[in-house]
């Protein structure tokens, strides 16, 4: 999965708008939306959400732990952050601060993953447990971390084959 | 004896601060080392007013608007109050004043310097001053005594020295204190205080302790002291009564004592610990406002005690009733001259004088005429000149008066007769200042960041920083208008939005008037603003817009309408100052003050007007509730036209038009707040659905305009009582569904149209409801209760209430039950004797399967089938019709059952079934054999029943078939009268029909159909039927019908209808049928098997058959009951 799909994935996730426009009940597959009435706020998903935020029908309220003061610690969808603010950043209070927390965790979070990955292949162990990880951050080190585990297997047990069996002598 | 305080605020830069209430006790008057003196509303007001009198301020003193301050410029200097303008300088001394007094009148002030004098000089002259020399280091405070003979003050030699004022000399001196050189050096300022109305006492803090001492012989009479108090007193205070001190010490504490008592009645800790240098009373003696080194300024509120002893005073208690009503109807003028900011100099003199009248009047010796003086005085400063301190005991009256006559000269000397301390100690009720006006919906005025408006249609915010003043406009629905931003040259304070136009007001200023803006947005030709200045003087106070009209109500106390375009159209009068208006299409709402609020309440009155074609007076003028001690916060109108408003307790409350537009409490939104400070902040109403539209504030009681504030939805709940058990949450919900359906009436008597289903649905509702507190009273044995409720049912929700009676075996109940019903019957009857036959579908359309509880649709059930094998044997003659009319009842029977609401009632279904399984399915009549005492007992009482009700119905031919009227409906068009009379419906058998059907026990046969066998008990069933498939083809082919024979009758439309069906083809018939049946939509499965076998009346027989079969126990259970619920309901026999 590349971080594209990750997102597509996160615009299954619901957010508050507040349309500025008038609608009965939706009947979609996924479920009904609405009814939306102007100026009260509704559940949609985040698709629906942007996709009326770009034709100005709509305020997105961002979400409770989208504050600056809430961003400390908390587990965050990276894709929905990520979302949101490129796509409404008017609507969201003190954007560029939420911004910037949520790629200095991003990056604390994605540090932390790298250091455990390599104490891991350090130590050479064989089974790892890792909870917590989102979404975007199992793919952002999957490929690397499984290819590169790959990589090193062949190598050390060509390395292993020829200390042992003295695999060159054959030739 | 709790008291509150307050936290304190910021008021002045660090350094010593002094602060003092004016006489009546609206402002708080601080001053403070950065010169400035600073005039707060309240506590909490953000913005005070601030008159700079010098580079530093020492201290101040307030009194008859002359406000005297000690600067760092060695003068004493007077400022007016509360306008701030210089009024001349009052001494000098050779270095700063340390403190500033009145004496009890105002007209003498006593200062004391760091250049160790005192002087005591005359406010109207100040060449006449009396100096008074002795001290010998910086005086530190000095008091008046109240009977102005003499003056203490105390001095950072140590001394403490009482000055008999007209001699110049020492009377006594008292060597309390630690010497120093300096004020800024001494431990305590030592700010004594004479006791006002008695004068008996002198306070001298010393130390941690507080002296007092006995006027005349000047003995150490009392100490009062308190444990916790370990650092100097800085200040100590009498209450205005004389009965409490209080005293403020340097490492903050605050404490009150009783002086009669000696205890310490409250002890407050300042919040930092800050040194107290100052502190005052409020003149009614509940609230001690401080302020302390470091500029801080603090205030206890709700000091309780005083009223409670202040009885003390020496007041007459006989004479206090009328005398403050007086009081404050003077004081209610006043206020009101103050609200609406006419600072008139003259008025507060005039005030005061009033003020004082009454206290003269308040004295013994004072005959009755006083009072026309009084009154007089009002108009008349001079008659004021003669009112005396009266307070100060009657032995000293004379002197006083004398001492007044003196005054009594010069003009200004009137209104300085003293008030503070004098003020009469009154316990009983105390107005209220009432209310400012306000647009609802919007945020505080003082804010420079603010909602001018925010209501169902959008959103006026104001701006007015130093960059900008500007308004914006926000539409929710931008199909109504797109954003609009203006610039607020005008300075608009004021705003309302509709659909149609803004209306923006300000008030006027000296040169300009006040203006009336409205930008008409829906407007089709290119005009789209009219601007209208009101007369020269008269101010917008709130305006207000609905469907083609504008008003603005303002402070001359007329409202003027105009129309949208900017027509002037109506003026009227309002009979107190507007508090707010609402508008809703041709509903106008006002509510002004009709009087003055006593102990925190308002006193509000409510006009709501028609302003359609017929102009005309909803609510003339009547009071408008509020919560104790609350005042109104919003009004409005809810989206469907209801008058609405919410207090400030948080209670919201609706117009009841059906009890006589009286305002029922349907919610409160403090109790869905989680701490004390939150507030919900309303900005809409909805009856459908059922919503409160409100911002939740935290902290506050408005939203600040950013972070952009976020509606939320709270549901309606009345208060009624144990809405915890199930009868009072059905009550509840019951009497909720009335309030908020009752707009339908409203809007369809004023003409509008309204929602049909929605009107269909919310009856339904109410009927299942009461049929659900019908089941639970029979439940709960409480057989009275139960007719109570039969009442409130509709004629076949009766019936259906009976079959559950019977049912339940109260058979005393279902006797009273049917002579409800056969009483409705004959009132519908009465009501609509025509209507009955020309729309006998009525009740079949109108409830559908609303009551349904599963008891009944299991009953409906087995009735079907019991039918069918009825008709099985009896009649094989069938055509179609009849064949469509039993799918028609089918689907009726299914769609009951699909009634989500069946699950609720199960329970209760439940004991009564049992014995009804055993019975077997064919003989309608047979009584259930186990459980029951003995079915010969119970069947002569059914049959008494049924006798009653035959009898009843041969009594009245028209009503006779009460129960069974809606067999007949099938076959009529469904459609065609939706708006016909309620339920009336019941009663459309026709004595024809009924006479043709005697002797048969399936008496309900259509006067058309009367070959058709309808099954008895079949009413609630056909009350649910769908269309049939006739009936759509009915529907759409009726106006050809019409057309065709435009003469013809009802009845006969059908039977026409019915022929020109049957010449229909086959295929074409089905088909109809078959479009039939698609309506009826989601039936259950035993329905659509019946649908299937369609044509065939064997095939659909066989199959009910089998399914009774299947179902066993069931369906005989259903059998049997229904058989004996049609013995109740409608058997003829």
């Amino acid at each position: 999965m590349d971080p594209l799909e990750v997102e597509f994935l996160a615009e299954k996730e619901t957010v508050k708008i507040i349309p500025n426009f008038s609608l009965d009940k939706i009947y979609l597959i996924g479920g009904d939306l609405g009814p939306f009435n102007p100026g009260l706020p509704v559940d949609v998903p985040v698709w629906l959400a942007l996709n009326l935020k770009q034709r100005q029908k709509c305020r997105i309220v961002p979400p409770e732990w989208m504050e600056v003061e809430k961003l400390e610690e908390i587990p965050f969808s990276m894709g929905l952050t990520k979302l949101l603010l490129t796509h409404a950043s008017d609507n969201i209070p003190k954007a560029d601060e939420i911004r910037t927390l949520v790629k200095d965790i991003w990056d604390t979070r994605i540090a932390k993953l790298r250091l455990s990955a390599d104490s891991f292949i350090r130590e050479q162990e064989a089974h790892a447990k890792l909870d917590n990880l989102t979404l975007m951050e199992i793919n952002t080190i999957r490929t690397f971390l499984l290819d590169s585990l790959n990589c090193m297997y062949k190598l050390r047990s060509n390395l292993q084959q020829g200390s042992s069996k003295g695999q060159f002598s054959n030739y | 004896m709790p008291c509150e305080r307050k936290p304190i605020r910021y008021a002045h830069a660090e350094g010593h601060t002094e602060v003092c209430f004016d006489e009546e006790g609206k402002f708080i008057v601080t001053c403070g080392s950065d010169g400035d003196v600073r005039i707060w509303e309240s506590l909490d007001d953000d913005d005070p007013k601030f008159i700079t009198v010098g580079d530093k301020a020492y201290s101040l003193a307030l009194r008859n608007n002359k406000l005297v301050t000690a600067t760092s410029n060695n003068t004493v200097q007077i400022h007016t109050f509360p306008d701030g303008d210089p009024d001349g300088i009052l001494t000098r001394f050779t270095t700063n004043a340390t403190h500033v007094t009145f004496n009890s009148t105002g007209s003498r002030l006593a200062a004391g310097s760091s250049d160790f004098m005192v002087k005591v000089i005359e406010v109207l002259d100040s060449s006449q001053q009396k100096t008074l020399r002795g001290h010998e280091a910086p005086v530190l405070g000095v008091t008046f005594d109240p009977k102005d003979e003499f003056v203490a003050s105390s001095s950072c030699d140590g001394s403490v020295v009482v000055w008999n004022i007209e001699e110049q000399t020492q009377v006594v001196s008292w060597p309390l204190l630690q010497k120093t050189s300096d004020v800024s050096s001494a431990k305590s300022l030592c700010r004594l205080s004479w006791q006002p109305v008695m004068a008996k006492l002198l306070a001298v803090p010393v130390d941690t302790k507080v002296h007092l001492y006995e006027r005349g012989s000047w003995d150490h009479v009392i100490t009062l002291s308190d444990g916790l108090i370990t650092k100097p007193i800085n200040a100590v205070s009498w209450s205005p009564c004389g009965q409490f001190l209080a005293a403020g010490c340097v490492a903050g504490l605050l404490t009150v004592f009783d002086v009669t008592t000696k205890m310490c009645l409250e002890r407050q800790k300042h919040e930092k610990g800050f040194s107290v240098c100052s502190l005052a009373w409020h003149p009614s003696g509940t609230q001690i406002v401080y302020s302390d080194t470091m500029g801080c300024l603090g205030l206890l509120d709700d000091l309780s005690f005083s009223n409670s002893t202040s009885k003390s005073t020496a007041k007459p208690p006989s004479k206090k009733p009328a005398n403050d009503y007086d009081d404050l109807f003077d004081e209610d003028d006043d206020d009101r001259v103050m609200d609406e900011g006419l600072s008139d100099t003259k008025s507060p003199l005039k005030k005061h004088a009033a003020a004082e009248a009454d206290e003269y009047d308040d004295d013994d010796f004072m005959p009755l005429t006083g009072r026309v003086k009084n009154r007089g005085a009002i108009l008349d400063d001079d008659n004021s000149l003669d009112t005396g301190s009266l307070k100060f005991g009657q032995d000293k009256f004379g002197d006083k008066d004398d001492d007044d006559d003196d005054d009594g000269g010069s003009l200004v000397a009137a209104p300085s007769v003293p008030l503070v301390p004098l003020q009469p100690v009154y316990d009983g009720p105390l107005p209220t200042p009432p209310q400012k006006a306000f647009q609802p919906g919007s945020t505080p005025a003082h804010l420079a960041h603010r909602f001018l408006m925010w209501n169902s249609v959008g959103i006026v915010r104001g701006y007015n920083d130093e960059q900008d003043n500007a308004i914006d406009v926000e539409f929710h629905d931008t199909a109504v208008h797109h954003a609009m931003h203006l610039t607020n040259s005008l300075g608009h304070t004021i705003a309302d939005l509709s659909q149609e136009a803004v209306l923006l007001a300000c008030a006027g200023t000296d040169e300009l008037a006040s203006k009336l803006q409205c930008l008409h947005f829906s407007s089709w030709d290119t005009n789209k603003e009219w601007m209208v200045d009101l007369p020269k003087g008269e101010d917008a106070k709130a305006v207000c817009l609905g469907q083609g009209w504008a008003a603005v109500a303002t402070s001359a106390l007329v409202i003027r309408l105009f129309s949208i375009g900017g027509l002037q159209r109506e003026i009227f009068s309002l009979s107190g100052p507007v508090v707010c208006m609402a508008g809703h299409g041709e509903q106008l709402l006002i509510v002004y003050h009709r009087g003055t609020g006593f102990d925190g309440n308002q006193s509000l009155g409510v006009q709501l007007l028609q302003l359609s074609q017929k102009k005309r007076q909803l609510i003339n003028g009547e009071p408008l509730p509020l919560s104790l001690k609350s005042y109104l916060s919003w009004l409005g109108f809810t989206a469907e036209g209801t008058p609405c408003y919410v207090d400030s307790d948080g209670v919201v409350r609706m117009l009841n038009r059906l009890l006589g537009n009286t305002w029922t409490p349907v919610c409160n939104t403090r109790d869905t707040c989680k701490s004390k400070s939150d507030h919900y902040w309303v900005v809409g109403v909805h009856e459908n659905p059922q919503q409160l539209r409100c911002i939740p504030c935290k902290g506050s009681r408005y939203p600040p305009t950013l972070p952009r504030p976020a509606v939320a939805i709270l549901p309606f709940k009345l208060p009624l009582c144990q809405t915890a058990t199930e009868k009072g949450q059905l009550e509840e919900q019951f009497l909720r569904s009335l309030l908020f359906h009752n707009h339908y009436s409203f809007l369809s008597s004023s003409g509008y149209e309204i929602d049909e289903e929605g009107q269909t649905n919310s009856q339904k509702e109410q009927q299942e409801l009461l049929m659900k507190m019908f089941a639970l009273s029979c439940k709960l044995e409480r057989e009275f209760r139960s007719v109570e409720l039969a009442e409130m049912m509709t004629q076949n929700v009766v019936t259906l209430a009976i079959r559950y009676a019977s049912r339940s075996r109260r058979m005393a109940l279902a006797q009273r039950l049917s002579e409800i019903a056969l009483e409705k019957a004959n009132q519908a009857q009465e009501d609509e004797p025509e209507e009955q036959e020309e729309e006998p579908e009525r009740p079949s359309v109108r409830r559908p399967s609303g009551f349904s509880q599963t008891e009944v649709t299991e009953r409906h059930y087995s009735n079907r089938y019991n039918q069918e094998e009825e008709e099985d044997q009896g009649e094989e003659v069938c055509e179609e019709d009849e064949v469509q009319e039993m799918e028609t009842e089918e689907t009726a029977g299914i769609r009951k059952r699909s009634n989500p609401f069946a699950k609720d009632s199960a329970s209760l279904v439940t004991p009564s079934l049992t014995p009804v399984t055993k019975v077997g399915r064919a003989n309608p009549f047979k009584l259930p054999g186990s459980g029951k005492p003995s079915p010969s007992s119970v069947q002569p009482r059914l049959t008494n029943i049924l006798d009653n009700m035959t009898s009843g119905r041969k009594s009245t031919p028209q009503s006779g078939s009460a129960g069974k009227s809606n067999k007949i409906p099938v076959l009529k068009p469904l459609a065609l009268k939706p708006k016909s009379k309620a339920q009336s419906t019941l009663l459309q058998m026709t004595g024809a029909a009924s006479k043709k059907n005697q002797g048969n026990t399936e008496p309900a046969v259509d006067q058309q159909k009367q070959p058709e066998a309808t099954p008895p008990a079949s009413t609630t069933e056909e009350n649910k039927r769908p269309k049939t498939g006739f009936q759509l083809w009915l529907e759409e082919n009726r106006k050809n019908i019409m057309a065709d024979q435009p003469d013809i009758q009802e009845t006969d439309i059908i039977r026409e209808a019915m022929g020109r069906f049957r010449t229909l083809s086959a295929e074409e018939r089905l088909s109809w049928t078959e479009r039939a049946k698609g309506q009826t939509g989601d039936a259950a499965d035993v329905k659509k098997r019946k649908r299937a076998t369609g044509g065939g009346e064997d095939v659909e027989n066989e199959d009910v058959q089998t399914d009774s079969d299947q179902n066993g126990a069931k369906k005989k259970k259903s059998l049997d009951s229904s058989s004996k619920l049609s013995a109740f309901a409608f058997n003829k026999n």
